[in-house]
């Protein structure tokens, strides 16, 4: 039968060649196109959680939701103990988050003002190597602020100049103090450029009453695949009672949520091009299988089953469509690696999307071998599907009767 | 004679029903398709350029020189009054709204947020651009301490209608200031920038809150259809910053683009292939015919008829496979239009973006009678290939050639 299909598919050169175009077209879109997409959300993702939000945040039960001093974590330093024995954490901090106003000689602005612990920090997030001024800061680093470009913009702040800070202390007092601009950071983020402030836990504590509290512990892993199961490890060890631990798929469900919209829309597209070359697909098979009728009569007269005729015509498109997709994966499995490798660069995208959390200008593709193991089973899958009418067509012909078929 | 061809056309264009029936079901899944998504695009692109018209710059705003580059009160169109007055008397004016903007903090007991507190006239801005449509929740009152928030801010501060906020800001004097309000309503306008950070209250109010005299605002504005209005505004207002809403939002601009760009690009790959696929159905239906046209040829009918009939049959199925894909195609986009497309369980993620839970679709003339042309052109340009050959055909040949 596999002979026959081949000779078949010599012998009628213009279905053959039509259908492997078509196969061979749509392949190429739709690897290359999932790739496209795939590799720009996760991006956006990685850039997000390379920027500040750790991997995995432990916070007292209640804070994201409620919030409020009394949803702090209280006893930091226990949990601490507990973290430093689980595998896989790399590195992890506490950090005590308040809103405030801060004000230079002539402007005040809101700001959120973080009390980290800069040796930390500097592995667990961005924020140290987004520095654009002066310097990042130390244990040492007293009154220093640490502040995003366009909240220094904001407040007409050169390094050096002393901003008042007003807010609230964790038990709830009124807090005052008079910082002093020592950095400038710029992550890209334009939300978190405008908004943020750091300064060392060391003096913050003292500030704001915060010894041995915090907002939350954020969370590093050596191996972001293994986020579930080390969140798992964490669950085991704290007192999930009063404490929760999240992972970024929580922490980051929205922006999940609005990829997965995207891909919604993007596959939306992509089916009304693979619908029609299905369309088109079928047509030159139905156009070819009609010519074709007195020969399968003429098979079936001869004693092939009709199994043997679905073999056949399965052959045929089996075939056609491997050297389609022989030819185009290779062609897509490459523009994939070597734009995930040299993303695309679309100058100005990041200042012009800046309000949807954009914060880079490459557009990186994703090379996956299983996304495009499975891209390619649903352009196998439908051209299979593209045989069912065709094949049906030939059955409603008796072998005697498709023998005469004009 | 043509109603002869005429009819020839229509009994051949169904000779092979199974195929002519393929064909007209490709061209009018593949067009609905098509019109469904172009209407979706459009719809969303629409929606949200005319919501961000109609929640902030109108057709044009009118801000201070400085202060779309540092948003600070002290950049404030010091008589605004009088320029407003001026331009609600100009020709092709529709509305003009005045508002006054400052940033700072807004804190409930639990939560901060940073906020923009932006004075308003309820009244005005409703004739401005329907500002009770963006209600979600409560209702539409400012009063004496009301104020309406931003959906994603609501969110963010995690308040209810009758919660309690204070806003933090610097005044003219540079002192901070602090007012107690009470959310009256929340509103989803789809502009991202109010969404998350819009405290609106009385313009009355805020003239006193921030110290700025009741003829003062940081934005002038205007709705207008009149394309020369800018250059007018410009010319008489040349110390002030005069822009159209697409030099404000170029992104919108650059969204449009790209959606016009994807379109095109989709309506283009989508024809091809389609006319491919009557390519296809047409050459094996006039090859299978050959003897035929031949035989036509041979008895003294003139090759012009042939070629008419050709055209026809190609004509009658492209038509078929047109209409049912613009009943289809309109179904499609009128319920999309009414119903929408319902991503309720991404609320979140879409109110994030400035979208709507529900997207709706819109309806364009255009989407039918460009799509009319090219399966038009398409079926005719499908014939000419197999037409050359009969053009070529020697009749004695052709109808002594075995079948």
């Amino acid at each position: 039968m596999f002979k026959l299909a081949l000779k078949n598919i010599l012998f009628y050169k213009g279905r053959s060649i039509t259908t492997a175009i078509l196969t061979f077209v749509s392949t190429m879109l739709f690897i290359v196109y999932v790739s496209m997409m795939d590799g720009s959300h996760k991006s956006m993702l990685e850039n997000s959680l390379k920027i500040y939000t750790g991997a995995i945040e432990i916070y007292h039960k209640d804070y994201r939701d409620i919030g409020g001093n009394e949803y702090l974590i209280q006893d930091v330093k226990s949990l601490s103990d507990k973290l430093s024995n689980i595998e896989g954490i790399e590195v992890f901090s506490a950090r005590y988050e308040t809103y405030g106003l801060l004000s230079s000689k002539e402007h005040s602005a809101a700001s959120m003002i973080a009390g980290i612990e800069p040796l930390k920090e500097g592995e667990l997030s961005s924020i140290k190597s987004a520095l654009r001024e002066g310097e990042f800061l130390s244990n040492s680093s007293g009154n220093c602020l640490y502040m995003g470009v366009e909240l220094v913009k904001k407040l007409k702040l050169s390094l050096g100049d002393e901003v008042a800070f007003v807010g609230g202390a964790s038990d709830n007092s009124f807090v005052a103090d008079l910082l002093k601009l020592c950095g400038t950071f710029k992550t890209g983020s334009y939300e978190f450029d405008s908004s943020a402030s750091f300064i060392s836990r060391l003096y913050f504590d003292e500030l704001m009453y915060a010894k041995n509290k915090a907002s939350y512990i954020t969370i590093k892993v050596t191996n972001l695949d293994d986020v579930d199961k080390i969140n798992g490890e964490i669950l085991k060890v704290i007192d999930t009672k009063n404490l929760e631990s999240l992972t970024w798929k929580t922490l980051m469900k929205t922006m999940v949520e609005a990829m997965e919209v995207d891909s919604i829309f993007g596959y939306i597209s992509l089916a009304l091009f693979l619908v029609v070359i299905f369309f088109v697909i079928m047509i030159y098979g139905f156009i070819n299988i009609s010519s074709r009728i007195k020969e399968f009569g003429v098979l079936r007269c001869i004693g092939l089953s009709r199994s043997n005729i679905f073999s056949l015509l399965f052959y045929e498109i089996f075939i056609l469509s491997s050297v389609a997709v022989l030819f185009a994966t290779p062609i897509a499995g490459y523009i994939c690696y070597y734009y995930s490798i040299n993303p695309i660069t679309i100058e100005g995208m990041a200042e012009m999307y800046k309000d949807y959390g954009i914060v880079s200008d490459e557009v990186p593709f994703s090379f996956d071998i299983f996304t495009i193991s499975w891209n390619l089973s649903i352009i196998y899958i439908l051209n299979f599907l593209s045989l069912i009418y065709p094949y049906f067509h030939i059955n409603s012909f008796r072998p005697i009767e498709a023998t005469r078929h004009v | 004679m043509f109603k002869l061809i005429l009819k020839m056309a229509w009994k051949n264009s169904f000779l092979r029903l199974s195929r002519t029936l393929l064909v007209i079901v490709m061209i009018a899944v593949s067009m609905s398709m098509m019109l469904g998504i172009q209407g979706l695009y459009d719809g969303m692109a629409f929606n949200m350029i005319d919501k961000n018209k109609r929640s902030d710059s109108g057709d044009i705003s009118i801000y201070a020189k400085e202060y779309r580059l540092d948003h600070d009160i002290q950049h404030r169109i010091k008589n605004a009054f009088e320029i407003k007055d001026e331009i609600e008397k100009m020709q092709g004016v529709s509305a003009v709204a005045m508002r006054i903007k400052a940033d700072g903090l807004v804190s409930t007991a639990r939560k901060s947020s940073f906020s923009s507190i932006i004075g308003i006239d309820l009244e005005a801005e409703n004739h401005f651009g329907e500002f009770s449509e963006f209600l979600k929740k409560g209702k539409l009152e400012l009063g004496k301490r009301g104020a309406i928030l931003g959906l994603e801010l609501a969110k963010t501060l995690k308040v209810r209608i009758g919660s309690k906020i204070i806003f933090s800001t610097q005044d003219i004097s540079g002192e901070i200031n602090s007012i107690a309000l009470k959310v009256r309503a929340i509103v989803q306008t789809t502009n991202i920038g109010l969404d998350k950070n819009a405290v609106f209250i009385d313009i009355k109010k805020s003239h006193k809150f921030l110290g700025t005299t009741s003829g003062e605002a940081t934005q002038i504005a205007i709705m207008s259809q009149d394309e020369k209005l800018l250059g007018r505004l410009k010319t008489k207002y040349p110390t002030l910053d005069v822009k159209s809403f697409l030099e404000l939002k170029p992104m919108m601009k650059q969204m449009q683009d790209m959606m016009l760009i994807f379109n095109s690009i989709t309506f283009v790959i989508v024809m091809s292939v389609v006319f491919i696929g009557i390519l296809g159905v047409m050459y094996v239906s006039i090859l299978d015919r050959i003897r035929e046209f031949g035989i036509m040829l041979g008895i003294g009918m003139r090759y012009k008829y042939i070629r008419t009939q050709i055209f026809l049959e190609a004509i009658i199925v492209g038509l078929l496979g047109y209409l049912s894909g613009a009943l289809l195609g309109a179904l499609l986009l009128i319920y999309l239009r009414d119903y929408g497309l319902d991503l309720s369980s991404f609320s979140d993620a879409l109110e994030m973006w400035g979208y709507e839970a529900i997207i709706k679709g819109t309806i364009k003339v255009s989407y039918f009678t460009t799509t009319f042309g090219a399966i038009i052109s398409a079926s005719i340009l499908s014939v000419l290939i197999p037409l050359r050959k009969i053009k070529k055909l020697n009749p004695i040949e052709v109808i002594k050639a075995e079948k």
